[in-house]
């Protein structure tokens, strides 16, 4: 009877260990450096020997990381509300939009999902590099933008495909513009979508490398090319505090998003 | 200039796009414009610029073809996209059908080690590795203090490295399809297999496995097309020898300033990404909108 009910239960415990170690190799490398950035050693150490805020103050004493820290904050900034305006226009216009060209359209724009983004930056290096944008902050902003275009296109799409097109008709039936229709029946049902898709785009550029290293020149480096470029040359241990902010910035967004992304009707992040 | 404009809209309306709403041509023109100019344009200089020279010519493929260097990272490419998606696939499908299991509840709790650490830095979790990984790093001193290694393995600067740090990375990609895939299946379907007669091995193998196969196309599809245009990890975590495609074409636009053959590498690349994009638009129906 017992050797019965083990031969039952052993998979389920065996699965349940297992997709528990996965789970953690997921999480492991973000645990990992939060013991390390109260290490004042270069090698690893779990519980580290002589706890300290050292990185921390270093960090926040060092003027060069708080000036990237700053211009990709900038960046962020500028992806957002670019990003948002052009991917709810064009969402907005993709909905209303009907027959053969549709299919078209959709993919071209959201074309700069697919391809990889390596290619898209050594195209937006040589181009952008004829028009004085590369080593500035313009230069990379406009190159986030176009690779958050598509992330806020399918949520502020998915958001919309859910909404009811008879309240549109109500609303221009009963004499309404279609500039009043939006602000006041269409605008509001999908508030939630582009606030999240808000958040998103500003993380996405916060946190990209890519194209940011062929963008950045060499004078103000954003935050992820600094880290790039410093990975290689470490002596004093500092980035595992500069990964904590890094982090810990996140989390401010991303929390809020994907909370407000399950309460809403799209079901979190599609990337 | 009306009738310019009323041939033009008679020809748009004869391919179905309705003009009489310019309310959508006002919305669609900004974003288009911008993806046009800031998208499209560089990418076709890109493609341009790699036949052309100024006239027409393939000396850059050639030169693809013809150095073995250039195979050698390209089979390189291939192989480490294609062992990531097999310890992707090893790793993630018991992960998925586990959490398919689960109450609703459990798994959206669950489910946070999967989202978050898929949307954190990917620069920051490989820096992470390196510090786990490096000749005295965080996975070697556990090893070696529990007596199982008496000195410290590479983990770091060859493929294992490369192999643990896009795994990390891409399991996401591989969960998320799986999961939608085993929660597609009613539950009534294995009920009935199981009042049948059929043991749950065998209803595993006869029911959940072939109808999970949609996810499991879909993720490995997934995994083996983002692992192609990889930068960040071979970078961090590999050796020389485990260089990609993506960092051969930044060494040649960054060190060696050869930019037309960049292009003709980064084309090469694009061409290879959108190929194995096509099978997976066919493959997977109207998934995702």
């Amino acid at each position: 009877m017992t050797t019965l009910l083990a031969n039952k239960r052993l998979p389920k415990i065996a699965l349940a260990t297992f997709s528990a170690v996965i789970l953690l190799f997921m999480a492991m490398p973000v645990v990992a450096v939060v013991p390390m950035s109260f290490s004042s050693s270069l090698s690893f150490e779990l519980f580290p020997s002589a706890p300290s805020f050292t990185q921390y103050r270093q960090l926040f004493s060092s003027s060069d990381w708080i000036v990237s820290f700053l211009f990709s904050i900038r960046i962020a900034f500028g992806v957002m509300i670019c990003a948002t305006t052009l991917g709810t226009f064009a969402a907005l216009g993709l909905s209303r939009l009907r027959g053969s060209w549709k299919p078209f359209l959709q993919g071209f724009l959201l074309a700069p999902y697919i391809v990889p983004t390596i290619v898209y930056a050594v195209a937006a290096y040589s181009v952008f590099s004829r028009f004085g944008l590369v080593g500035n902050a313009l230069g990379i902003t406009l190159a986030h933008t176009v690779l958050a275009l598509p992330v806020v296109i399918v949520l502020v799409s998915s958001a919309l495909s859910t909404l009811d097109p008879s309240l549109e008709e109500a609303s221009n039936s009963l004499g309404a513009g279609t500039i009043t229709t939006f602000m006041r029946i269409t605008l509001p049902q999908i508030r939630l979508a582009v606030f999240v898709s808000a958040l998103f785009s500003f993380h996405l550029s916060f946190d990209e490398v890519v194209v940011s290293l062929f963008l950045s020149g060499s004078n103000i480096l954003p935050l992820p090319v600094k880290i790039w470029s410093s990975i290689s040359y470490e002596t004093t241990p500092i980035l595992p505090a500069i990964s904590m902010v890094i982090i810990l910035v996140s989390l401010c967004l991303l929390t809020p998003a994907l909370l407000l992304g399950a309460k809403g009707d799209s079901t979190g992040p599609k990337l | 200039m009306f009738r310019i404009a009323s041939v033009v809209g008679g020809m748009l309306r004869l391919k179905g796009f309705n003009l009489a709403n310019w309310g959508t041509l006002f919305l669609l023109t900004p974003p288009l414009i911008f993806l046009s100019l800031l998208f499209a344009a560089p990418l076709f200089q890109v493609i341009w610029t790699s036949f052309f020279a100024p006239d027409f010519t393939l000396q850059y493929y050639e030169r693809i073809g013809q150095n073995p260097i250039y195979g050698h990272i390209f089979w390189n490419t291939a192989k480490v996209s294609a062992l990531t998606t097999i310890s992707c696939l090893i790793l993630g499908y018991p992960t998925a059908y586990f959490l398919s299991t689960l109450r609703s509840t459990t798994r959206q709790l669950l489910l946070v080690f999967v989202v978050l650490p898929f949307l954190l830095s990917i620069l920051i979790r490989n820096y992470a590795w390196i510090l786990l990984l490096q000749t005295n790093g965080g996975v070697n001193r556990i090893l070696l203090s529990l007596g199982l290694i008496s000195k410290p393995l590479e983990l770091m600067y060859n493929e294992t490295g490369v192999l643990i740090g896009m795994t990390n990375v891409l399991l996401p990609y591989m969960i998320f399809p799986l999961l939608s895939a085993f929660m597609a299946i009613p539950s009534d379907v294995k009920e009935a297999s199981a009042s049948l007669g059929a043991n749950s091995t065998k209803t595993f193998l006869r029911v959940t496995l072939p109808m999970s196969l949609p996810g499991i196309s879909a993720g490995c599809l997934l995994v083996f097309i983002v692992s192609l245009g990889y930068f960040v990890t071979p970078a961090l975590l590999g050796g020389p020898r485990q260089m990609m495609i993506s960092n051969i074409i930044e060494f040649h636009v960054r060190q060696v300033l050869n930019w037309p053959f960049a292009f003709a590498l980064a084309n090469v690349l694009l061409m290879g990404t959108l190929i194995w994009y096509f099978l997976y638009i066919k493959i997977i129906p109207k998934q995702r909108s």
